[in-house]
């Protein structure tokens, strides 16, 4: 079988962050090359790779047993490299056909225009593709995926033969799938090689001929899957069971790296029941958590983590269900609310949410504490300084000082002033979203340690992550999300591969049927 | 940092006083000083309360038509409603502060992006100040009690100077030393991370767009003042001079980065730029078009000059 692409051991890093650390990565005419991988393993930077997006530090890419040297988004474009986005990008008040005129056409300059040859081409694209869209609708009054379809139609215009598909079936219905998979296996028919992105196992086993698995920005192996229809008896490598491709997901071992749980958990501090927010697609969301306990969060992205805070901090308020905080039911209908409450929230995105960049540590520090430490509207700098020079001691943030500006630290500094930020409002309950993302190693074990000494002086806690030792290793319960509601509940020191398999949709003992998740 | 902008623009400030000092015909004399100060007294209280506003990172275009509108019904107030002066005068400060406070409601509730709602408030309280008067009427024949606000002197200072000293005071303590002043500089760097921690970000925004009203409502009682008329057309043009103060002062136009000592010396800059120009024999004869031009050269060199060494930091090789 022919080698349509080819990637030798490319790295590739942002800053401090390896993100690809050496992956090879092969792609044969006519197959479905499945890419799995938890969040964060580096899926996304190796497709941004392979479409030109991302340039690597090293390794090489041959497209066709040719060497490319730098392969831009043109160069891709050229050799016949397409990616369809899970959010088609296209032209909303142009018709299908301009879209697809407008990717396809080289005009030059004062070119000009051949409507009917522009639609015709459209029609035969379409057609090749088995979709019933009207080449002169516009492309707003098409559903989401009819928009994927027109982007797939382009792709093959445009003569593609490696086409990249990121998580297409996310948004879709059961049948919108079953036509989106007959596309695929006819362009896999016609010797188009197809990078398959997908956290759905049963979509990967009724597709894929290879999947490839992605940890942690390695590859951990390329294997072949017997499809449910295959015959095909020119498969290389062993064939594997959905358990065990959980199990290359999730990988290491839970290390004991952990601070163990010092007391009991107490009170139940927050109690919510059928919680929803019908704009986030939060729905049905049923918990509690404990004064000293930390209940964590997993699950995929877009499975609705971030929704739910943000539905508890009254960034998006509820709009059905009971929140009831230490004891007494509430509402919650603005950040400001959810302070006076006592409730805290330690945002995922710190550069954007987190730490106000431009301004001083001292400054960021105080911030969710105006009434309190500075009665009466005046600033008052030496009780602001006192804070602030406490808090850094207190947390080890490296800083010059507490006029420092924010942006001035390094990310795990960062997180650090954001959770100082927040534990000077003394909260009752503390929401934390990816709070060691983007943060190394050493300052990743003192967040840890942190995290759990305020559980055991009695905060409540529960900590969102896409970690998964992180939230094996530090929860006392860990709640399972999927599709904007709680999938499954399971005590601390649970087995990765069942968190895992509850976070995929796998029924594995208390898991939630699979149903169709909401879009995000 | 070690030359900051207020430094350079304090050095700006001091060439123009040397150099009209030396060419300038009576420049320095104590009259020409108050002459200058009772000008830019009202762009002063413009620029004054636009700076928090900008701060914010909004902006505010509709301050020199609310000043207009707010002359007017002054006008209105004290001749047709028979109100006395000062009672007339307090009512106008109210009128100020529910333009200001519509530009608010537009601002925080609808969230409409500030350009376009002041712009939409720049014509409206214009067009009603010009409805109001049909575009004829002037209201003239106040009161010496009243006028002396503008052309009277209190212990040899004009009477206009010590509201501005007040204000301009008042201001810098609510910027600089209060939790408002802070809030609107987070709001400015980051209107969602300012959110995240929990400000109260629509009510800081609200009530910058409040203060800037009910400056502006004082700012029309002074002109009137000074003037002795209260016409539709009063402090046309006045939004973009306090823009141009502001921005020049070293207030950054994305929010976050300003202060009100700024904000003064920018003031001063352009006012003493118009008036020395005014003063010297080989410009005297077209002292306004020149100003223009050297207030422009100067805003631009002075935004150029903060871009510059950024743009060759972000140019080093790392």
């Amino acid at each position: 079988m022919s080698c349509l692409l080819q990637l030798t051991s490319v790295t590739k890093s942002f800053g401090a962050v390896r993100a690809l650390k050496g992956v090879s990565f092969d792609l044969r005419a006519g197959e479905v090359h499945a890419l799995l991988g938890e969040n964060g393993a580096g899926k996304s930077t190796l497709i941004k790779v392979i479409t030109g997006a991302h340039q690597p530090d090293e390794g090489a890419i041959e497209v066709r047993g040719e060497r490319i040297p730098s392969l831009t988004p043109g160069e891709a474009h050229r050799l016949g490299i397409a990616c369809i986005y899970q959010q088609p990008a296209l032209f909303p008040d142009l018709t299908v056909a301009e879209n697809i005129g407008i990717r396809l056409e080289d005009l030059g300059l004062f070119g000009r225009v051949r409507w009917g040859m522009r639609r015709k081409t459209a029609k035969e694209l379409l057609r090749r593709i088995g979709a019933d869209i009207y080449p002169d609708a516009e492309v707003r009054s098409l559903s989401m995926p009819e928009q994927q379809l027109v982007e797939i139609a382009c792709a093959l215009g445009a003569g593609a033969r490696i086409v990249v598909m990121d998580e297409p079936t996310a948004s879709l219905t059961r049948e919108e799938q079953q036509r989106l998979f007959s596309v695929v296996l006819g362009l896999r028919a016609d010797g188009v090689g197809i990078i398959y992105i997908s956290h759905r196992l049963e979509e990967i086993f009724a597709l894929a001929d290879r999947v490839t698995v992605l940890r942690d920005g390695e590859s951990v192996g390329t294997r072949g899957i017997r499809r449910s229809d295959a015959s095909d008896p020119d498969r290389s490598g062993p064939t594997l069971t959905e358990n065990e491709l959980i199990q290359l997901m999730v990988g290491r071992e839970v290390a004991s790296i952990y601070p163990p749980p010092g007391t009991q958990p107490g009170a139940t501090v927050l109690s919510v029941r059928r919680l929803g927010c019908s704009s986030s697609g939060v729905r049905d969301v049923t918990l509690e958590v404990r004064t000293g306990e930390i209940v964590g969060l997993a699950g995929l992205i877009g499975a609705g983590r971030t929704e739910l805070a943000r539905v508890l901090f009254g960034l998006t308020p509820a709009d059905s269900g009971e929140i009831e905080l230490g004891g007494s039911l509430i509402t919650i209908g603005s950040p400001r609310e959810a302070v006076a409450r006592g409730i805290a929230y330690v945002p995922e995105d710190r550069r954007r949410h987190g730490v106000i960049l431009e301004m001083p540590i001292a400054d960021n520090m105080t911030m969710a504490v105006h009434e309190r430490i500075f009665p009466g509207t005046w600033l008052r700098p030496v009780a602001e300084r006192s804070l602030a020079e406490r808090q850094i001691r207190e947390l080890g943030v490296k800083a010059s000082g507490p006029d420092a500006p924010g942006g001035s630290l390094s990310g795990g500094n960062q997180q650090k002033v954001s959770l100082a930020r927040w534990l000077a409002t003394k909260p009752r309950l503390l929401i934390l979203d990816e709070p060691t993302q983007g943060v190394d190693v050493g300052a990743k074990s003192e967040i840890h340690k942190i995290i759990r000494r305020l559980a055991d002086e009695g905060m409540a806690v529960l900590l969102i992550s896409s970690d998964l030792p992180e939230v094996l290793g530090m929860s006392d319960r860990i709640a399972v999300m999927r599709g904007g509601t709680i999938a499954a509940i399971f005590p601390g020191g649970s087995d990765a591969r069942t968190v895992m398999a509850a976070a995929l949709g796998q029924a594995v003992g208390a898991g939630a049927p699979a149903e169709e998740e909401s879009p995000c | 940092m070690l030359l900051r902008h207020e430094t350079v623009l304090l050095a700006v400030l001091v060439v123009e006083l040397v150099f009209f000092g030396v060419a300038g015909r009576n420049f320095g004399t104590a009259d020409n000083i108050a002459n200058i100060v009772r000008h830019s007294v009202e762009i002063g209280l413009l620029a004054l309360v636009m700076m928090p506003v900008v701060l914010a990172g909004g902006i505010d275009l509709s301050v020199g038509s609310t000043l207009g509108l707010c002359a007017v019904l002054f006008g209105k107030l004290w001749r047709d409603g028979g109100l006395p002066w000062e009672v007339a005068a307090v009512a106008t400060l109210g009128i100020g502060a529910a333009a200001g406070g519509t530009n608010a409601l537009l601002i925080t509730a609808l969230r409409l992006p500030p350009l376009i709602v002041t712009l939409g408030t720049y014509s409206l309280f214009r067009g009603l100040a010009e409805a109001i008067t049909r575009g004829t009427d002037a209201f003239t024949r106040f009161p010496p009690s009243f006028l002396f606000l503008g052309t009277g002197r209190v212990a040899g200072i004009p009477a206009q100077a010590w509201i501005f000293a007040l204000v301009a005071a008042a201001m810098w303590l609510l910027v600089h030393r209060t939790t408002f002043g802070r809030s609107w500089r987070a709001i400015g760097f980051a209107p969602e991370g300012a959110r995240y921690a929990g400000l109260p970000v629509g009510r800081r925004l609200a009530f910058a767009h409040v203060l800037a009203g009910i400056v502006a409502a004082l700012a029309a009682i002074t002109y009137t003042a000074r003037f002795g008329t209260a016409k539709a057309d009063a402090g046309t043009g006045y939004e973009l001079a306090a823009i141009t103060a502001v921005v020049l002062g070293g207030t950054s136009i994305f929010g976050g980065v300003g202060s009100v000592h700024g904000t003064l010396l920018g003031v001063a800059a352009i006012a003493v730029l118009g008036n020395g120009l005014s003063r010297v024999p080989a410009t005297m004869s077209n002292a306004g078009e020149l100003s223009g031009l050297l207030t422009g050269m100067l805003l631009v060199l002075a935004l150029a000059g903060g871009a510059v060494p950024k743009w060759f930091a972000e140019r080093r090789p790392r």
